[in-house]
């Protein structure tokens, strides 16, 4: 048989083609190989098939070759293929921002919707984040705040969850030698409000408060005036406030001039701080040394007495100190001193006073944690909807976009490039927002403070990281809105996009569904919740208190207007316009509670009862109109009624488990024994969101520091006019100060309708940015739809059939989304809701309003769009084919 | 493969473009038959070096009639040369002073 080369061959390049490592190239290579090889052996003058055998010996083993372009292919599979593009072409940046700006251009409605949905979205969301950065600053501008505590008692043993803020005059000194972990002490106190005088110059000062020299080595307001080590070492100094300086002095250098303090002593000015930026829980206008407090306002005497629990303590541990340690310490403390005392002391750190603080005789002007989670929740919920407008517009119109998807990986894109380039886009898009929500802001922002009543001028301005932040903030809301879109453009097939097999109407229409869906549940939940919201504020503005506080004004008896007090009621009551003057300790919108338990007949051993307690004068059930159901008023005709007399609430009468008549029954509270001459029906006089509570009234002339004088309702400023002459007449030397009672029951609601406001806007916006979305989905889909419009119409179909048709689409979401909105609604309004003792009801009216509102909204949205469509004429949309 | 290959392909060629059987000649003509090369291992070595950069390949139509593909070091490659060179150059030092006799204790 003849020696065939080329069989040969053919056989051999087979078996190498067993392997499935040899692509044809590689098999290529070494056939040469072998053919030069056999050349080789040929001049030998071997003959064919020897030459043929030796070439093929020399090449080597089919196995042995493959294994190593086996390990040649593992390599390159950890590689990237040199075939495969670059992570990063700068070529192909300017190509992008030209695509982008393209498409911004081409498509100027939808490009609005987005960036101004965007831009509203981070508007709100800035708001948002400065306010919630503003509650969160609070005593954070201590250098040391973390080292300070308040030192609050814990009444629980007592009196059930109950606490108090108020602390004896001597706990910060003995605390301090007690504790060497404690480095510094303050008290800080008040001794109502006093008449300050400089020349012709005087206010009443509810601002005044007093505290150690250790103040300023704690507390970090700047001095701007004046040597901070010895600021407070005369105990006869003051420090004032810029703004308070410039009320008594103007352009002049307040310190070394002496202020007089109700007509009896003076005080030397000795430094001057600023504190109108500074968000502080310990607030003053003037601050003098606490000394004063003893020396001139309650006895000297009273500087060991444990039991004057008025002011406040606070203490300043070491750094390397912990607080729970010293909290355990501190257990059983006070008996030290005073041996009845069961209260246990606790300390609070500074920074938690102003959000997280809730105790007894707390201190005004705090915020609220729950507030601060809502409106942090509402910034994401504004900022996601503005989002979801994102998806869904760029996602519905990807077709528009499906051909430039293919044609770039037809050119040798990778799917991550795309991905990088539509990233780029929604961020790009959200840069643009920016800019325009820095406008907003700076437009809104005296706005929002004027509903907030904060002062958040432009802070953003003044600091980078601010700014930062928020650029942070809109390159998050530009990846978290184009994570879609770029995913879903990305995935595009090249081969069915260029054929135009994409279908048209976009992205899977069901994930756009429940975009719309998502956006609608949160705006119908906005809904609700500001309906409820506003419902419950005027709720409790309009809730019958039990009393009547109209056309009552209120006046401070402080300082030597106390002792005047009588002769002011005789010259007011001359005054045929004046109803009633009378006195009390505390204004009535929240009479606070008074340590220890009263006695009463038949109480059994160890049953303890919380007391709200208040020190009246004559005529003051009479001027408040407060119904008693037993008994009789404070009387002058009963001279034992200033010393005996005791006039409890029905609340009171239940807990004390008194039998009827109530009246006579023995009584006894501050170790006075007397008996109960009135029952009074339970009236509101504390803050709506606690429960009626057990409530005393007692004469107590020496403690009475409001006078109130309720005025016929006919003409109420020419009485105003007249009692400010009777009160020059007198020339008290106090100026006429007066508030209206009913302004101040008004103010306590303040900062819930503020943040009810807040609620209100920011929810009115979201909703208007979800229909923002709304408008733009519904025209794509009209426009979407023409042809199928087109020929219904030929066909006869109505203009209202068709808008039916179109809008049924989105009804269907709408009522989707209410249907999950109701209930998280409900769960999360009714937990609001908890917080107030008195609460309006969760009626199914309001949920059924919202869902029309909803309905409403998004029905005239649609139909906006939807109408035009169904109005157009046929013929124009139909001709081009 | 030994580790040998890399460099002596590339120093090959450093020397001009080639292709794979003569490279192979060359080895054996340079080692006069001491360098012993299994002549199809020498294929996925090339590819190899190709993937990582150090040569590239084209095919040409020489003067003959078979078309052949030539390897050309690329600048990376010379690199790569110069500093194995250095390297083989210290073995071959280190090796040298081993194999010196150890003088004796006295």
């Amino acid at each position: 048989m003849m020696f065939d080369l080329e069989k040969e061959i053919r056989k051999w390049k087979k078996s190498l083609q067993k392997h499935e490592v040899f692509e044809n190239g590689l098999v290529a290579d070494i056939e040469l190989h072998l053919r030069d090889a056999y050349n080789a052996q040929r001049q030998t003058e071997l003959t064919e098939e020897d030459a043929f055998r030796q070439a093929v010996e020399q090449v080597g083993t089919a196995e042995s070759i493959a294994a190593e372009y086996k390990k040649n292919r593992l390599v390159m599979l950890n590689r990237r293929s040199p075939l495969r593009p670059g992570r990063f072409m700068p070529a192909l940046v300017w190509n992008y921002i030209k695509t982008a700006l393209r498409t911004i251009r081409r498509h100027k409605g939808y490009s609005l919707i987005n960036v101004s949905g965007l831009a509203i979205g981070l508007t709100v969301c800035m708001l948002i984040v400065l306010w919630v950065l503003d509650e969160w600053s609070f005593d954070r501008f201590n250098t040391n705040a973390s080292q300070i505590y308040r030192v609050y008692r814990n009444e629980s043993a007592t009196q059930k969850n109950s606490s108090s803020t108020l602390t004896p005059p001597p706990m910060a000194a003995a605390l301090k030698s007690d504790f060497p972990e404690i480095i510094k002490a303050t008290r800080f106190g008040y001794w109502h409000r006093q008449l300050v005088t400089y020349e012709d110059k005087s206010f009443n000062e509810p601002g005044f408060r007093y505290a150690d020299p250790d103040f300023f080595d704690m507390f970090s307001f700047p001095l701007i005036k004046g040597n901070p080590e010895t600021v407070l070492s005369n105990p006869y100094s003051v420090i004032l406030t810029e703004k308070t300086a410039a009320k008594y002095f103007g352009e002049e250098d307040p310190i070394g001039k002496t202020l007089t303090v109700n007509n009896s002593f003076n005080v030397t000015v000795t430094g001057v701080i600023h504190n109108e930026s500074l968000n502080s829980s310990l607030e003053f206008d003037l601050l003098s040394p606490f000394v004063i407090i003893l020396k001139e306002f309650i006895g000297e005497d009273n500087a060991d007495n444990w039991a004057f629990n008025s002011f406040r303590t606070y203490v300043m541990l070491e750094q390397s100190a912990s607080a729970e340690n010293l909290n355990q310490k501190l257990t059983g403390y006070l008996k030290k001193y005073t041996e009845e005392d069961t209260d246990e002391l606790v300390l609070q750190p500074l920074t938690d006073i102003h959000l997280f603080s809730n105790l007894g005789h707390d201190l005004g002007n705090r915020g609220d944690i729950k507030y601060v989670w809502i409106f942090s929740a509402l910034a994401v919920f504004v900022l996601l909807i503005a989002c979801v407008n994102f998806m869904n517009l760029t996602t519905a119109r990807s077709a528009n976009r499906a051909k430039e998807v293919g044609l770039r990986k037809v050119v040798g894109a990778g799917r991550p490039q795309l991905i990088r380039q539509f990233f780029g886009e929604s961020i790009l898009m959200t840069l643009f927002a920016l800019v325009i929500a820095f406008f907003l802001l700076e437009f809104l922002l005296p706005l929002f403070n004027t509903i907030s009543g904060k002062q958040l001028a432009s802070a953003w301005q003044n600091n980078p990281t601010f700014l930062i932040g928020f650029i942070g903030l809109a390159l998050v809301t530009g990846i978290l809105s184009g994570i879609y879109p770029a995913l879903f453009l990305s995935s595009f097939q090249p081969i069915r996009t260029l054929k135009g097999t994409v279908s048209s109407s976009g992205a899977n229409p069901l994930f756009r569904k429940v975009l719309v869906i998502f956006q609608f549940t949160l705006s119908v939940f906005l809904i609700i919740g500001t309906l409820i919201i506003s419902r419950q504020l005027s709720f409790i503005r309009n809730i019958d208190l039990g009393f009547n506080r109209e056309h009552i004004i209120h006046l401070s008896i402080h300082g030597e207007l106390h002792e005047k007090y009588n002769a002011i009621r005789e010259r007011f009551l001359q005054n045929p316009d004046v109803l009633h003057v009378t006195a009390s300790m505390t204004l009535p919108t929240n009479i606070q509670g008074s340590p220890g338990t009263p006695m009463w007949e038949g109480r059994p051993p160890d049953t303890k009862m919380e007391i709200k307690a208040d020190f009246v004068d004559y005529d003051y059930i009479e001027t408040f109109e407060i119904p008693l159901i037993e008994g009789r008023s404070f009387s002058r005709e009963y001279s034992t009624d200033p010393e005996t007399a005791f006039i409890v609430n029905e609340e009171a009468v239940r807990r004390m488990g008194l039998e009827k008549p109530v009246v006579g029954k023995r009584f006894g509270f501050w170790n006075i024994d007397g008996q109960i001459i009135g029952v009074m029906k339970d009236a509101h006089f504390q803050i709506l969101h606690q429960k009626i509570e057990p409530l005393v009234f007692k004469m107590f002339p020496g403690w009475l520091r409001r006078m109130y004088v309720k005025l016929r309702s006919d003409d109420v400023s020419t009485t105003m006019a007249s009692l400010n002459k009777t009160w020059d007449e007198m020339n008290l030397g106090y100026p006429f100060e007066y508030r209206f009672l009913d302004e101040d029951f008004h103010n306590l609601y303040m900062s819930e309708e503020r943040l009810g406001k807040i609620f209100q806007s920011f929810g009115a916006l979201a909703v208007f940015i979800a229909c923002l979305g709304l408008f733009g989905l519904a025209s794509f889909i009209a426009e979407q739809r023409t042809k199928e419009i087109g020929i219904r119409k030929v066909l006869g179909s109505s203009t209202a059939r068709i808008v039916a048709l179109l809008n049924q689409e989105f009804l269907n979401c709408i009522a989707a989304a209410n249907l999950i909105a109701w209930p998280i609604s409900y769960f999360a309004m009714r937990a609001w809701l908890q917080k107030f003792a008195y609460r309006t009801n969760m009626e199914i009216w309001i949920f059924l309003l919202s869902a029309a509102l909803g309905l409403a909204v998004a029905l005239l949205t649609v139909s906006l769009q939807t109408l035009r469509a169904a109005r157009a004429n046929p013929v124009d949309s139909l001709k081009h084919e | 493969m030994a580790a040998s290959t890399r460099p002596i392909i590339l120093a090959i060629l450093s020397r001009g473009e080639d292709y794979g059987y003569s490279i192979i000649q060359k080895v054996k003509d340079i080692s006069r038959g001491h360098l012993k090369w299994t002549d199809g291992m020498l294929y996925p070595v090339l590819q190899r070096m190709e993937m990582d950069d150090l040569i590239t390949s084209k095919w040409k139509l020489s003067g003959e009639s078979r078309p052949r593909r030539y390897y050309t070091i690329t600048e990376k490659g010379r690199k790569e040369l110069a500093s194995e060179l250095v390297s083989w150059r210290n073995v071959w030092q280190a090796l040298i002073r081993l194999a010196k006799p150890i003088p004796a204790e006295n």
